[in-house]
């Protein structure tokens, strides 16, 4: 049997056919009032209010606040967790100090931050930072911890009788070896900042997608809240997208 | 028979006791037949003034009595109760009008408004620090207040009446930090309502600028940013509507309670709320308690009150917090009062 794989483009324009298929379900489901459009807002309504905060700035100007605070949140954590976890991947001395304090970081979700986080930094903007640093800081360094420790010892062996020094091997074994793994971490955690944001922006945010939905739930404007879920998920396919332009020019030489 | 002493023993323990199961069953079993005839409602309260009718009613055992069984619900904020009672899990509760106004506003035909529980004008304001006398004072300055409630409006009142719209900052503070915010010097101003209100009034420095009273629509309408209106689910009242009807007779005895006993309305309410005794009665003190009577005129339509949560509602749209007014008379329902 002759099996021919379906070209990129007509593998888009099903991906496209049923973007529209699903919209237009939705659309006629909310006209026809099988869903009441005060549940689930029409997709029209949706792309009405998009056009309206478009043209009035508001979009931007929270899509802005929003990644400012993702982004500085998010490049605190992972200054702070890759040199820390290739530090507690290659000893187990420091690995076996650390573990039981990152056992207890790890399962704790952004949102139990907000009361210490106001009382430590007030309703500055510091604090937006540190939710999504908290969030963000344990997850991205049991990835950098993994990623070092899946480093094959023999080519570390092999290094070491060389006659290569620890910092030879760091720096021409370890780092090399788990980069490609450090970075894809760094992608999920990337994602799961913005998850961190929501929480941030419920508390004291003037602007934000978070508190875009917030607002919006506060007076039952569905569609804010629908535009808002839909801003994040643009957001975090554009920044992906940066993120993995970034990767493929830093790990050039595995191309 | 033979009967060991210890059987022997337990056995008449057992039949001394029946005369007093008997009676205590009897009562306990007429008690369990109240219970089983009383319809359940879901009540969704909070700790906030508007809901200690509703509370004193159930504790007092008014409503038991009324053969109403009222299931507390408690909520964090007004939207969340009303999302509630747009989903079917709420029948009667006491909400903010902003929230209500916010899914008129969406064209929500699920509730309507059937009586107005109090007045709270006085325990809700905008606190300055000493040296700042007069609104013009704020210019440059932080002012916290909880965006999307009652205070927010009376904030942003305030300011587009004084033409500081853009003059000073206001920065979406939860009402439970306020009183931190102050303290700890990350804002110069807050606007919050009771127990907040209370906490900021007693701290040191600190002075009531301005409250609900100054209101551009409490003079003329006696309507305050965000009143409290007593909603029913339309659904379920429509299937229940001698049990409403009941129900407003025993709550409005609670409001009466409030508005003559304060005292001991705040002994109850203490389970409630946590506050002190003191703060408890001034709290209940601070309201204007509305009786059942004065209902017919309040939500009376065309009237005075109800022009006002009209006039509200333009407000709100103005403020850019709703797309269009709502003709509110629409929800109102004088006919289980």
């Amino acid at each position: 049997m002759n099996h021919r794989q379906p070209s990129r483009a007509t593998l888009l324009s099903v991906g496209f056919a049923s973007v529209v298929v699903f919209l237009l379900a939705w659309e006629a489901a909310c006209r026809t009032g099988v869903i009441d459009p005060l549940f689930l807002p029409p997709p029209s309504a949706v792309g009405e209010r998009i056009v309206a905060m478009l043209s009035d700035g508001t979009l931007l100007s929270n899509v802005l606040a929003s990644t400012r605070r993702v982004m500085t949140g998010f490049i605190a954590a992972t200054v702070v967790a890759i040199p820390l976890g290739i530090v507690l991947g290659t000893s187990s001395y420091a690995r076996a100090a650390f573990d039981p304090i990152l056992s207890f970081l790890r399962p704790l979700p952004s949102m139990s931050w907000i009361p210490l986080s106001l009382l430590w930094f007030g309703i500055s903007e510091t604090q937006k930072y540190s939710i999504v640093f908290m969030g963000t800081f344990a997850p991205a360094l049991v990835y950098v911890i993994e990623a070092t420790r899946s480093v094959d010892p023999l080519l570390v062996r092999a290094a070491k009788n060389l006659g290569a020094s620890n910092w030879q091997v760091m720096r021409e074994v370890i780092l090399p070896a788990s980069l490609p793994q450090i970075l894809s971490g760094m992608k999920i955690i990337l994602g799961l900042s913005w998850t961190c944001v929501i929480s941030a922006e419920l508390v004291a945010a003037r602007e934000g997608l978070g508190f875009l939905i917030m607002n919006g739930k506060e007076f039952f404007q569905t569609e804010v809240v629908v535009l808002g879920m839909v801003m994040i998920s643009v957001t975090v396919l554009v920044t992906d997208i940066v993120f993995r332009a970034i990767e493929r020019k830093v790990l050039r030489w595995q191309a | 028979m033979n009967l060991s002493r210890r059987k022997f023993l337990h056995t008449s323990a057992a039949l001394s006791a029946l005369p007093a199961a008997a009676a205590v069953g009897g009562l306990s079993l007429s008690g369990f037949a109240r219970a089983a005839d009383a319809t359940t409602l879901q009540y969704g309260g909070s700790a906030w003034l508007g809901h200690y009718p509703a509370y004193l009613a159930m504790k007092s055992g008014a409503l038991s009595a009324a053969g109403i069984d009222q299931q507390w619900q408690s909520f964090g904020t007004s939207s969340a109760r009303m999302s509630a009672v747009l989903s079917g899990g709420i029948d009667i509760a006491c909400t903010g009008i902003v929230s209500a106004l916010a899914l008129m506003a969406r064209g929500s035909k699920h509730f309507s408004i059937v009586a107005v529980p109090e007045s709270f004008g006085r325990v809700e304001g905008l606190f300055v620090r000493d040296g700042v006398n007069s609104l013009q004072d704020l210019k440059g300055k932080k002012l916290g207040v909880t965006f999307a409630s009652s205070a927010h409006l009376l904030v942003l009142d305030l300011l587009g009446s004084a033409g500081l719209s853009n003059d000073v900052t206001v920065l979406n503070v939860p009402a439970p930090e306020i009183p931190g915010a102050i303290q700890s010097g990350q804002i110069d101003a807050a606007a919050a309502w009771t127990p907040q209100f209370n906490r900021i009034r007693a701290m040191t420095g600190m002075k009531l600028l301005a409250d609900d009273t100054q209101f551009s629509l409490y003079k003329k309408y006696n309507v305050t940013p965000g009143p409290d209106v007593l909603i029913v689910r339309n659904a379920w009242a429509e299937k229940n509507a001698d049990v409403v009807r009941k129900y407003l007779k025993v709550y409005f005895d609670a409001c009466q309670t409030l508005r003559d006993k304060p005292d001991e309305a705040a002994r109850t309410l203490i389970g409630l709320t946590g506050m002190s005794a003191l703060d408890q009665i001034e709290t209940i003190k601070g309201a204007e308690w509305y009786s059942l009577a004065q209902q017919t005129q309040l939500l009376k339509s065309p009237g005075n009150y109800v022009d006002g949560l009209q006039r509200l509602a333009e407000m709100l749209v103005t403020y850019k917090q709703i797309d269009k007014a709502p003709a509110v008379r629409q929800w109102i329902n004088t006919s289980y009062l």
